[in-house]
């Protein structure tokens, strides 16, 4: 046995060394600074493998650094050529052809606006902003509460989820002129509108996370006796945040869907009442002003949303 | 060793410590039928021993595993852990159990991971306590020094220790281990079965062996059950006459050559059955 186990010991070691390598390569990726305070850690037996990693880490660095850099070019290089591209050709088909501003715009005359009407742009997307912003927050409560109930209490579960569903084939934009009667001209129509649009995707995706577990260990956690509230919140909440996080992605870009349309129904500022007003006076440069300033608010709260994922999932894989 | 699992070494001596009279098993099939899985299987496993139960895919021999664990009752026959019906062993923290997949928490590094089943259950223990058994737990298992890392920085024979780590941080007298090394490569599965026997002979434990390996099975137990499938019973019962400690000059050992063998014509036999 004295045999068997040096040798199973030795390979033990040789494994750890090993792996040590790869995952520094992978730390290293995020911070330089964390493999040396990881370093110490390591077992006695893989300190020739910790020197290697550490001789080894400035040229890996800078060539990773160099290397993300080149890659991050390649992606936005080729879609920003086309955008030129367009833009420019856009522009001289207006001149060329002397289309009417009030029919179609050019880029250059949207940018004026965008610059001239600067302040009430930016006045109209900070409501829209608002309205969104509690609108996906309502959606995601929502959204994630429904899913806890129908995965916690099996017997509700059944009642309540063919309800969702079939509410979910109501076209609900057809709803903003009823929410305009009920609620009025102000923030509630807006995030009523917003929630009831955003939370299924919100739901169904947390829905699906909480299901995702692995039937073992929730067989392994009852058998030695844990309660459902532990397994819920200690094993299916976490493995489910990073498909909520999916979810949250999808209804950040509906709820701004949701705050145009609720806007369009009735409402005295915000963006969607400047394409509106804007179109009835044939501004169509300014129409397309505030369009561009939709697309940079829906732009800002997704990456919002993804970033909160960086923070808060940090072991979803991607 | 707690002193727990001494009083009842003593008391329960000569019983067996894990035993199986008749056990059926049934799963429902689409048409309404009731499909046995499991038919009439009886097996009694000695305190302390080191068994394996090996067959072709579909002998049930996974399912007599959960059986055994408490995770599924017979609908025929009786089981006993350590004197009473598995599920109260289980919830006495009498039976680790080990899947094929080490079902690690991936937000969890590898000592919350270790302590994590510790931790639920027993609920009078200190955080800290819970702490230094997972890390006491990590260092028999031989990862001293991975505490901080997570799931996904580990090696899959690192995770699957960690998994063992995680069943012998609740001080079981039983180990019930369904294919724990089945999705590793052949090189790390052979350090895992050496290091495993060496747990075995640190620990004492009681050790049940889900495997479709017959080097495994024969290098490491005692006693060898051999399943056949349709329905799942158990066809016979090898003693492996090899002394411990084991080591890697135990496969060229002419009786390992010769159990391995009987037992592959064993399984065969199964298989045409």
């Amino acid at each position: 046995m004295r045999q068997g186990v040096t040798a199973s010991r030795a390979g033990g070691a040789w494994r750890i060394g090993g792996t040590g390598i790869k995952d520094a390569a992978r730390r290293l990726r995020r911070s330089p600074a964390a493999i040396l305070d990881a370093a110490p850690a390591d077992p006695p037996d893989s300190e020739a493998a910790g020197t290697k990693e550490r001789t080894l880490q400035p040229n890996q660095g800078t060539g990773e650094a160099s290397g993300r850099l080149a890659a991050v070019w390649r992606a936005v290089l080729p879609p920003l050529a086309l955008l030129i591209a367009v833009l420019v050709a856009w522009e001289a088909v207006i001149r060329l052809l002397h289309l009417p501003q009030y029919a179609l715009p050019a880029p250059s005359a949207i940018a004026a606006v965008l610059v001239a009407k600067q302040a009430s742009l930016a006045a109209a997307a900070w409501v829209t902003a608002g309205e969104v912003l509690v609108g996906f927050i309502v959606s995601g409560v929502v959204g994630a509460a429904l899913a806890l109930l129908i995965a916690r209490f099996d017997r509700l579960g059944r009642a309540i989820y063919p309800l969702v569903v079939l509410f979910q084939t109501v076209p609900k934009i057809a709803l903003a002129p009823l929410f305009v009667l009920w609620f009025g001209y102000g923030l509630l129509p807006k995030v009523v509108l917003i929630a009831v649009i955003a939370f299924f995707p919100v739901g169904l995706d947390m829905l699906a996370g909480l299901r995702a577990v692995d039937p073992n260990l929730v067989a392994l956690m009852r058998s030695v006796g844990a309660s459902r509230g532990q397994i819920l919140w200690r094993v299916q909440v976490p493995t489910a945040l990073p498909h909520l996080m999916s979810g949250l992605k999808i209804a950040v870009t509906l709820s701004v869907i949701g705050a145009i349309v609720g806007e369009f129904s009735g409402a005295s500022a915000g963006l969607g009442y400047m394409i509106e007003f804007a179109s009835t006076q044939l501004d169509t440069a300014l129409v397309f002003a505030a369009l561009v300033e939709v697309s940079v608010l829906g732009i800002v709260f997704y990456y919002l949303v993804e970033l909160a994922e960086r923070l808060l999932v940090p072991w979803s894989p991607r | 060793m707690s002193s727990r699992t001494e009083a009842s070494a003593l008391a329960a001596d000569a019983a067996p410590h894990i035993e199986a009279r008749g056990v059926c098993v049934d799963f429902a099939s689409g048409r309404g039928a009731a499909l046995r899985v499991l038919d009439d299987v009886t097996l009694a496993i000695p305190r302390g021993s080191f068994v394996s139960l090996i067959g072709p895919s579909g002998c049930g021999k996974s399912t007599l595993l959960k059986v055994l664990a408490g995770l599924l009752a017979p609908v025929e026959g009786q089981v006993s852990v350590a004197g009473m019906p598995p599920a109260a062993a289980a919830r006495q923290r009498r039976i680790g159990l080990v899947f094929q997949d080490a079902t690690l928490l991936p937000w969890q590094d590898a000592l919350a991971n270790a302590g994590f089943l510790l931790r639920i259950t027993d609920r009078t223990r200190p955080a800290e306590a819970v702490r230094e058994r997972a890390r006491t737990m990590l260092g028999l298992v031989g990862l001293e020094g991975a505490e901080r890392r997570l799931p996904s920085q580990l090696s899959g024979g690192m995770r699957q220790r960690v998994a063992i780590a995680r069943a012998l941080a609740l001080d079981p007298e039983v180990l019930l281990m369904d294919e724990p090394f089945g999705a590793l490569d052949a090189i790390t599965r052979e350090a895992m079965s050496a290091f495993l026997l060496d747990l075995w002979q640190r620990t004492g434990k009681t050790i049940v062996l889900v495997t479709h390996s017959i080097d495994e099975a024969v290098f490491l137990s005692r006693e060898v059950h051999v399943m056949a499938a349709g329905p799942g019973r158990v066809l016979a019962t090898l003693q492996v006459p090899l002394g411990y400690p084991r080591t890697e000059a135990s496969y060229a050992d002419p009786v390992f050559g010769e159990i391995a063998t009987r037992l592959r014509l064993l399984l065969r036999e199964g298989h045409a059955g």
